[in-house]
């Protein structure tokens, strides 16, 4: 079976080497725009975005950021709004912000590919290290990074997956026959 | 041994940034990322040295360093990966012992 938005996903990959071509500020927003989109909990909206795209701050970022291999000329760094979750009730890590984490990153990702960009997803990096580099105040925990630019044509090796996988070994259909609970 | 410095300041500051960072980073990572980090920084220490040293040193940087994919780990295949480090082990020790001058026993 196959559409526009399966051939997206399907085509989607890590890019871990980018040009230095910078990416247009209204390709940017449109990526930005995306997220705003993501699914997300209750409609509470617990994330602010930081987007970053100078060069001297991108430096900064990637220093402290072990897992970021490539060298992106465009950053989106997705924050909880600790203040806002605790506005609505939550305990601190609480789980439900950090899957909204996930969907807007994801949505970013497959936007960012249907308007020919690279991207990258970095979540390898010291939480306060990037929270002084950006000035983020103390309820905004940063979580994770989208990278963005146009993909290098030479790419490093994707990491292998330890057998190989596809959605059935992902999947269990209806209720585990043997599974006991204590 | 020559004493030539090959590293600026910058450089250095951002190689301590990245060490210090994987340090924390790994507490909450799957162990096998802890080679890939340090592979990643001499890899990274590899690059800002690479046009200040000398011949010798800078064939040993472009060509066993090089010989582990910069995103290997060591699940896929353990023993491989063992032995490709213990290669990059050897082909550095080897340039140390002709770099430091060591006798020959």
């Amino acid at each position: 079976m196959t559409n526009p938005v399966l051939d997206a996903i399907r085509t989607r990959r890590m890019t871990r080497a980018m040009t230095d071509q910078p990416v247009e500020r209204a390709t940017l927003e449109a990526v930005l725009e995306a997220a705003r989109w993501a699914p997300n909990a209750g409609n509470r909206r617990l994330h602010r975005f930081v987007a970053v795209q100078d060069p001297l701050t991108l430096r900064l970022l990637r220093v402290v950021s072990p897992g970021m291999f490539q060298r992106p000329v465009a950053v989106v760094v997705v924050c909880i709004d600790w203040d806002r979750a605790t506005s609505f009730g939550m305990r601190p890590g609480v789980r439900g912000p950090y899957i909204d984490v996930g969907t807007a990153a994801q949505t970013m990702l497959l936007a960012a590919h249907s308007l020919g960009l690279g991207s990258g997803v970095v979540t390898s990096f010291s939480q306060a290290a990037v929270a002084e580099a950006l000035n983020l105040p103390e309820h905004l925990s940063p979580e994770l990074m989208v990278c963005l630019g146009y993909a290098a044509p030479r790419q490093p090796a994707p990491m292998r997956a330890r057998n190989p996988i596809t959605w059935q070994t992902l999947t269990d259909w209806e209720r585990f026959p043997s599974a006991k609970r204590p | 041994m020559t004493t030539t410095m090959v590293l600026t300041e910058g450089e250095a500051l951002e190689l301590l940034a990245f060490l210090v960072t994987a340090a924390r980073t790994q507490l909450d990572e799957a162990a096998e990322y802890g080679p890939l980090r340090l592979l990643t920084a001499a890899t990274r220490l590899a690059d800002a040295i690479g046009p200040r040293v000398s011949p010798e040193t800078r064939a040993l940087l472009a060509g066993p360093l090089r010989q582990i994919p910069e995103t290997a780990v060591r699940t896929s295949d353990p023993t491989g990966y063992a032995a490709k480090l213990d290669g990059v082990c050897r082909a550095i020790a080897q340039h140390l012992v002709a770099h430091l001058g060591v006798p020959s026993p």
